[in-house]
């Protein structure tokens, strides 16, 4: 006679990266159904940017995804921007896009360290925070903030770069990418850690496309399509880099995926340096005491690519200056659906390696 | 017999002890758990306060953090959570979601403040509460435990 | 081919799309052929007079972006059947909108509690209304209007 045991995960659990929790059915060891369940975190971030003005709005964007705070932002700004047809100096545009990668590469250093502590190896957890720190500091440096900046605005940035903070990129850029190459060989070289993850939680292709999968999952299944290649927004165009992609669309392949975009996001920090022009750094006619009397009118929505997938915020302008609706599409929010596949026909010692390798931010599911 | 030298000793080696020795419970609500994450981290290494070993397990642990906004379908999981931990246990609320509801107060699914969940000995202001905030407030219940100000 | 209601441009240069809700499951059974592939997000728009469903669609072949609307009063058919990923963001329209999706194989709130009364994304949504949850007997969530029940 066939038994279905059904196991309770989560919301509380060392593995969950937040509050998530997941019912799942097992049958002896082997997962029959797992359905996430989400909604602990819903901190009502859409209602409250309707009932504010534009600028107020961006502190709630900080607080989605907290490990990339800039690159929702950007995803804000760049449709605010469109809706109130704000034009945004050069200097700001390669700023923005030289902060946003830096950013990228910090949520890729909390995925992988959360990632190994989560596949039992402690040691990935004290690099990675190492070289997130230094990530921070920069932050700290230039933004005035550690985790959550605040630091775009409407037509620039809040403040220009400071030469010490510049030196402290430069010092960055330089001794990462060796530092990395030792961080991923703790894991490569780990038996115990390929054993765990290759041909763990497959995801193919066309279930990807359907679930609305994107970033780098998408990837790791095997597409090249990657918005900051595909459809380029700030100066993606005149940069080079490369967009990793593996066909296997396991575990394995979603943390190969995700290193070698760090590696590419410091080739573009780089050239970002080298290319950065002079000028403002903000729009002179839109100064800040302006930015509460703007008013946006229309419909926009402008796909950024977030750490996680495909991000974009979708917002209506009545011509005032309160925003009429915000719709915000989070890319842990598709993703996280798609875990239910993932994990199927699996053993339950795979579900912390699947879930971990989604990479959900729960700020940003539930909003 | 209570003022006798020996039994005032014993209590305060007693609460010394219980100060030094707080074992974390691994809870992250939100952002600030990612600052409590640097805390633990290689740069701030909290560890030195003899509060390192981080507990998966309510039952073990015997110091909470309440790291990030509490909604109202998270508060009764954190009262259950609380009512698991076993005696001493003391509860810091670290940041302003937690505190007061910060930025999310005028929403309709948070709770302003987990003091109406748990009763909490320590708030850390900050949105997010830097890391030396934390440890901060990690010195001050010590200190407050081991001079008996505390007690649970 | 099926007629369309209306044509224009957000101001991001994508497409838009106005259909009557009858006519939206075989329009979008169209646009999957048509090379649509990607659901990217449900969205519910409470206009006060009436409510308004907007799906936005990707073309990972050639990166086209469509943006279908349609108007409605509280209900429309699901498309969970042609984009499976469409299932969580049709229950969180259900959830903050108060759109109901007819012949979805799920639809229960999934960001609020189940039992929670309104939609907070309607425009009328009573803010100062705060209702209270707590755990039942059963590990299910229990909500309510009295500050005493719950939290």
């Amino acid at each position: 006679m066939e038994k279905v045991v059904e196991v309770n995960f989560g919301p509380q659990h060392p593995s969950t990266h937040g509050v998530l929790r997941i019912k799942v059915k097992l049958d002896g060891e082997i997962i029959v159904d797992a359905q996430p369940v989400i909604g602990y975190l819903h901190r009502n971030a859409e209602k409250l940017s309707e009932m504010g003005l534009y600028p107020k709005a961006l502190i709630y964007m900080d607080r989605l995804d907290y490990v990339a705070a800039l690159n929702m932002e950007l995803g804000y700004i760049l449709s605010v921007e469109k809706l109130m047809d704000v034009e945004t100096p050069e200097r700001a545009q390669w700023i923005r896009m030289m902060m946003v990668e830096l950013n990228r590469i910090a949520s890729h250093l909390v995925w992988l360290g959360t990632h190994g502590l989560d596949m039992g190896m402690l040691t990935p957890f004290f690099y990675c925070w190492r070289e997130r720190e230094r990530v921070l500091r920069i932050f700290d440096e230039i933004t005035g903030s550690r985790l959550l900046y605040n630091y775009f605005s409407i037509g620039g940035v809040y403040s220009d770069l400071t030469p010490k903070g510049i030196d402290m990129i430069k010092e960055f850029v330089n001794t990462f990418p060796d530092r990395l190459e030792e961080i991923q060989s703790i894991f490569q070289k780990s038996y115990i850690y390929a054993k765990r993850t290759k041909g763990v939680g497959k995801l193919t292709l066309d279930d990807a496309i359907a679930y609305g999968v994107t970033g780098p999952l998408l990837r790791a299944s095997g597409l090249k399509w990657d918005l900051r290649k595909n459809q380029p927004y700030l100066f993606y165009e005149k940069v080079n880099f490369d967009v990793p992609v593996y066909t296997n669309g396991d575990v394995y392949s979603r943390f190969l995926v995700r290193v070698e975009e760090m590696r590419q996001s410091t080739k573009i920090v780089k050239q970002v340096l080298e290319k950065l022009p002079d000028g403002d750094f903000y729009n002179k006619k839109y100064a800040k005491p302006m930015l509460v009397r703007m008013k946006g009118s229309g419909e926009s929505y402008v796909p950024t690519e977030s750490p996680k997938g495909e991000f974009g915020v979708y917002v209506i302008g009545d011509g005032s200056t309160i925003p009429y609706r915000v719709r915000i599409r989070s890319p842990s929010f598709a993703n996280l659906q798609a875990v239910s596949i993932m994990l199927k026909g699996y053993k339950i010692a795979d579900l912390t390696a699947t879930v971990s390798s989604v990479d959900p931010v729960f700020g940003e599911v539930d909003r | 017999m209570t003022d006798s030298i020996l039994l005032t000793t014993l209590d305060e080696a007693l609460r010394w002890g219980k100060g030094k020795s707080l074992w974390p419970f691994t809870f992250g609500l939100a952002c600030c758990a990612i600052e409590m994450m640097s805390a633990m981290g290689p740069d701030y290494d909290w560890a030195r306060f003899g509060a390192d070993v981080f507990r998966d397990s309510p039952r073990h642990a015997d110091l909470m953090i309440v790291s990030g906004t509490v909604t109202k379908k998270m508060a009764p999981r954190i009262r259950r959570l609380y009512d698991q931990m076993a005696f001493p246990k003391y509860v810091i609320s670290m940041g302003a979601c937690a505190s007061a509801g910060g930025p999310y107060v005028r929403g309709y699914s948070v709770v302003d403040g987990v003091d109406k969940v748990v009763p909490v000995d320590i708030y850390v202001y900050g949105c997010p509460p830097r890391p030396e905030a934390l440890i901060q407030a990690l010195k001050q219940l010590q200190d407050s435990i081991a001079s008996g100000k505390v007690r649970h | 081919m099926i007629p369309i209601e209306s044509e224009s441009k957000t101001k991001d240069g994508t497409p838009v799309v106005y259909i009557s809700k009858e006519n939206l499951i075989p329009f979008m059974k169209e646009k999957k052929d048509e090379g649509y592939d990607m659901l990217l997000m449900v969205t519910g728009v409470d206009y006060v007079d009436h409510l308004e469903v907007v799906y936005h669609l990707l073309s990972t072949k050639d990166g086209r972006r469509l943006l279908v609307k349609t108007k409605t009063d509280e209900e429309v058919d699901s498309v969970t059947g042609i984009w499976p990923g469409a299932n969580w963001h049709e229950r969180e329209t259900y959830d903050l909108v108060g759109i109901r999706f007819r012949n979805h194989p799920n639809l229960k709130r999934i960001l609020l509690p189940e039992g929670w009364v309104g939609h907070p994304l309607r425009k009328n949504y009573p803010m100062d209304k705060k209702q209270y949850v707590n755990l039942g007997e059963d590990g299910e969530d229990k909500v309510s209007y009295d500050p005493k029940e719950g939290y």
